[in-house]
Formats: structure tokens, C-alpha cells, sequence
């Protein structure tokens, strides 16, 4: 393949020079209205040739950079891949390890009340593995399934999401505040899925209440941008460390912090597909010690995109 | 004593067989199991079965192309699809090409046998389905399930799809226990945490455009803790 390469390169340049060369030395002055032609031809065929090879060893350069820059590409999905497998493989051992050791449990144990906490116990695993195995289903279905655009009530929504959160666990030891702009106007309807955009918001307020110690404040609020609407979840958390910040997002992935807190480490995953299915955009900015601020970022209005997909909705 | 009703469970996985057809069995079926689409269709022409549970997903012949293949013979034995897939989409072809219901791996068995005893509760014997009309009615109100549009009184309504859907699913399962979380699985796919209220708020928007009273419903019925239930009479049109 190289040697090919070099002689498709070389090969011009080579045959140019010996014209070249030929022309040259077959000079014969006796023949003085041909000396200038012959000159030229092998000027010429220097031209010709070296022009050729240096054509050549320029495509084959530009080859090259582009074969590299898709190896890359390849790489680092091929990376990326392996580091799903593998925390997926993480996820899948734990419930799993629980599970054999609770059928030995409920094998060997000669009480009826062991028998029945061991049982108790693999169920449990057995739908925690329910669980991954659906919150996957969601993450994959998200970017193929159809997505609703129906005018959605920005300040109900959150006021939903809101009145979830204080139903949740460990709120009502945590100082949660909503908030919502009526001036100058009321914020303006956003285009997409109410179920989904309201999964991501819940998502949000889900981790943060997670994430935060009793006595942390939590803040869900929204405005206007521009175009756009910005939903923000700020809390005064113990933050998440620079070099975490960009993997949050990924699937599966867990931070130091995050050790030990339940969950199927696919709540952002989930955040973040939302907010792209819908044109938007999910970013965040965290200071270890003081806190983190998740923002979602929705086209605002009734625009329609070019890449949006809707099912056939009835007409009046 | 009635006799006992045969299903017959198509999986090509033993080991989803091996578990299941001993639980159904303690439910009260008769079970014969077939583990790929062709030992089914033999089964269904030798065994006669009073209903199918099929996995959908199956090497050589798989479950879709096995209920296509019974519906195009004039072969209406009740079937419950069994599928891995969530999409939307997907379960509505389902239904459209005449399964009776259909269930998400994974599930709880509990749930298959409520599943399979609502089927035959309302499985008339070798007449097609609900599911398998394209056009259902109930008093002036008519579905079109090719075009997706409702009539009221001969005027169309405006709902989102997904209220579509979930009187799709309403009026091909009338006067059955539907619960919430069966409603999700049916329209959205998912389970969710924000799940129950979603589709209280569909309800809503339907009762809102069927102008019907939750007090005295014509539609549907809230059976309170539990879900909901089409109380309409429900026929199919040409």
C-alpha cells in the first residue's frame, strides 16, 4: 500500500526529470530553430512532472488527515462505548451479586422468618433491575419516539414539578423555593411535550434534593432570554468538582458523591435528551462548598422546527 | 365446573417459559407452551387454544408475522402480544393489526393473568376483536382509528395525540378495571414518577371534550383508588 503510494507520488516527478534530462543533453546546437523547443519541452516535462507529484502527495495527505479524523471519531465512540458497558456492567452486578446470595439465603435457611426476609430481599433487586432496564428503554426511545408539540403552561408545570418536590422525602427538611416572573409579562407558552417536560424538571428538583443535606436551600425558578425560556434548579449542595462536571450528564455515571445515593444514574441522561428533542439545551455550573445551578434552556414561542416530528393531530 | 381455558405461551426463551407456564397453571389455564411463531401456527391448527400469549420477538417466524398470518386466515383466537418494544408506535400497530392487548417486558406475572382473564371476559368467540375495527363507536361519539379524529355529534374534537390514544385504548377495552399505571404503560410507554397525574390530566382533557360529568358519567368512570373505566356501550362501524 505505501510502496503503491510513493510510486504513484514519485513516478511523475521521476519520468519528468528524465524527460527533462533527455531534452537537455540530446541538445545539438546545429539545429538552432529547434534548440528553444527542445529547451522547453524539458522545462516543460520538469514542470509537468514535479506539478503531478506534488498534486499527488497532496491528496494523499488530505486522505490521510481525513482517515484520521474519522479513526479519531471511531475512538472515542468506541471509548465512550466501553465506558457504558462497563458501568452498565457495574450496575447490573450489584442487584445481581444480592440476588444469589439471597437464593442461597432462601435455600439454606432453616427459619421461615430468614426465608421470608431472603425472598423479600431478591424482589426487591429484581425490580430495581426493572427499573434500569425501563429508564434504558426511556433514554433509547427518546431520541427515535414521537414528540408531542402542544402549547405548554410554563408556570404550571413548575408548579407541578414544585408540588412534587415537597412531596418527596427529606423536603420538608430543606428550604425549597419557587419562584415565577409576572412582570413585566407572564412567561410565554413553550412548544413540546408536557409529560416529558415535566419529567425533566422533576428530574432536576429529584437530584437535587438527593444531592443536598438537610438545611440546604433549593430554588426552582424561570425567565425569559431572548427567545428563549430558562429553567434554572440552583441548591446550596456540597457542589460537584470540575472534572465531574462534564460527565454528570452521561449514562450511568457516577460521581464520587454520589456514591451510595440511590438511583438509576440515568435521571440527566434523561434531562438532557428531553431538553435536545425539544431544541433546547441543559447546562450546568457548580463551586465545590457552595452549590450547583442545572439550567434548561427552551426555545420559547410557537416556532416550529425544522426537525421536529408530530403525530397527526386531529383538526377542527 | 367450567373447563378450564387453554392458552397456549409462545416464547422462544425456556427459561421465560419454564417460569411462567407453572404460575399460569396454578392461575387456572390449561397451558401449552411453543417456543417459535411456526410451532405456534401448528399448535393453534392442532390444539385449537382459547387464547395466545406471544412474545413478538422471535427468530424465524416472529410474533407480529404469526398474528398477521392467523388474522389474514380468519383465525380471531384471542391474542395478548408479549413485546419488548415501547414505542408508541409500535403498540398501536399492535392493536391495529388485531392483537387483543399486549403487555411490556418486564412485567408482573400477576399482571398477565388480570391481562389474559380480561381478553377472554371479552373475547367473543371467532368474531373479530374491537381492536381489529377501524372505526368504533359509542352513541355520537365515533373514533376513526386510521385518521386518528373524533366525532361528537358529527363534529370533530381537537385533543393531543395522546388523549387519542388513551380513548383508543378506553373504548377497545369498555367495562373494564383500568388502572393508572396501566394507562401509562398503554400511552406513554413508561412508567413515570410523574406518571398518575399525567394521565389524571388526559382524563380531564377528555372529559372536557366529551362534555362528560365525572358525577354522572356517559364515558368514563373514575373508580376511585383503582383507575378508570369506559361504561359506554361500544359497537364497530364499517
Amino acid at each position: 500500500m505505501k510502496t503503491t503510494r510513493w510510486v504513484v507520488c514519485l513516478a511523475p516527478g521521476i519520468v519528468g526529470i528524465g524527460l527533462a534530462l533527455y531534452f537537455f543533453l540530446s541538445y545539438d546546437a546545429s539545429h538552432d530553430h529547434i534548440v528553444y523547443l527542445r529547451a522547453d519541452l524539458g522545462v516543460l516535462s520538469l514542470i509537468v512532472g514535479l506539478g503531478l507529484t506534488a498534486l499527488a502527495m497532496l491528496i494523499f495527505g488530505l486522505l490521510d488527515w481525513a482517515e484520521q479524523t474519522r479513526q479519531e471519531t471511531i475512538a472515542k465512540a468506541a471509548e465512550e462505548r466501553r465506558r457504558f458497558l462497563r458501568r452498565l456492567d457495574h450496575e447490573l452486578k450489584n442487584p445481581l451479586t444480592a440476588i444469589r446470595a439471597g437464593l442461597a439465603n432462601l435455600t439454606e435457611s432453616p427459619s421461615d422468618a430468614a426465608r421470608r426476609e431472603a425472598l423479600a430481599s431478591v424482589e426487591a433487586q429484581t425490580l430495581r433491575l426493572s427499573r434500569l432496564s425501563a429508564d434504558l428503554r426511556k433514554l433509547a426511545e427518546l431520541e427515535v419516539r414521537l414528540v408531542e408539540r402542544s402549547p405548554v403552561d410554563v408556570p404550571a408545570l413548575l408548579h407541578e414539578a414544585f408540588s412534587m418536590a415537597q412531596e418527596q422525602p427529606g423536603a420538608n427538611e430543606r428550604h425549597l423555593n419557587l419562584s415565577i416572573p409576572q412582570a413585566p409579562w407572564p412567561l410565554p407558552k413553550i412548544q413540546g411535550d408536557p409529560d416529558l417536560l415535566l419529567l425533566a424538571v422533576h428530574n432536576l428538583m429529584d437530584n437535587a434534593l438527593k444531592f443536598t443535606r438537610p438545611g440546604d436551600t433549593l430554588e426552582l425558578h424561570a425567565f425569559e432570554d431572548g427567545a428563549e425560556i430558562v429553567i434554572e434548579v440552583a441548591d446550596t449542595g456540597p457542589g460537584i468538582p470540575d472534572d465531574e462536571q462534564p460527565h454528570v450528564w452521561e449514562e450511568l455515571y457516577r460521581g464520587v458523591g454520589g456514591r451510595g445515593i440511590p438511583g438509576s444514574g440515568l435521571g440527566l441522561a434523561l434531562v438532557r435528551a428531553i431538553a435536545e428533542r425539544h431544541n433546547g439545551r441543559a447546562t450546568l455550573r457548580s463551586r465545590l462548598g457552595q452549590g450547583t445551578v442545572f439550567t434548561l434552556r427552551l426555545p420559547a414561542g410557537l416556532k416550529q422546527s425544522v426537525t421536529e416530528q408530530t403525530q397527526p393531530v386531529p383538526k377542527v | 365446573m367450567q373447563p378450564k381455558p387453554s392458552i397456549l405461551l409462545v416464547d422462544d426463551e425456556t427459561a421465560i417459559t419454564d417460569n411462567l407456564a407453572p404460575f399460569l397453571t396454578r392461575s387456572g389455564f390449561e397451558v401449552a407452551v411453543a417456543s417459535n411463531g411456526e410451532e405456534a401456527l401448528e399448535k393453534v391448527a392442532s390444539g385449537h387454544p382459547d387464547m395466545l400469549v406471544l412474545d413478538v420477538l422471535m427468530p424465524r417466524l416472529d410474533g407480529r408475522e404469526v398474528l398477521r398470518r392467523l388474522r389474514q386466515g380468519g383465525n380471531w383466537t384471542p391474542i395478548l402480544l408479549l413485546t419488548q418494544i415501547g414505542e408508541a408506535g409500535e403498540r398501536a400497530m399492535a392493536l391495529e393489526e388485531g392483537a387483543d392487548d399486549y403487555l411490556n417486558k418486564p412485567f408482573d406475572p400477576h399482571e398477565l393473568v388480570a391481562r389474559i382473564k380480561a381478553v377472554l371476559r371479552r373475547a367473543r368467540p371467532g368474531q373479530p376483536p374491537l381492536s381489529a375495527s377501524n372505526r368504533l363507536a359509542c352513541g355520537s361519539l365515533i373514533l376513526d382509528r386510521v385518521s386518528h379524529r373524533v366525532l361528537l355529534s358529527e363534529a370533530e374534537l381537537t385533543l393531543t395525540p395522546k388523549a387519542v390514544m388513551l380513548l383508543e385504548y378506553m373504548l377497545t377495552h369498555p367495562d373494564e378495571l383500568v388502572s393508572r399505571e396501566r394507562l401509562l404503560d398503554v400511552v406513554w410507554g413508561w412508567d413515570y414518577p410523574v406518571g398518575t397525574r399525567a394521565v389524571d390530566t388526559r382524563v380531564a382533557e377528555l372529559r372536557r371534550a366529551l362534555d362528560d360529568d365525572p358525577g354522572a358519567p356517559r364515558y368514563i368512570e373514575t373508580i376511585p383508588g383503582q383507575g378508570y373505566r369506559f361504561v359506554g356501550k361500544v359497537e364497530t362501524l364499517p
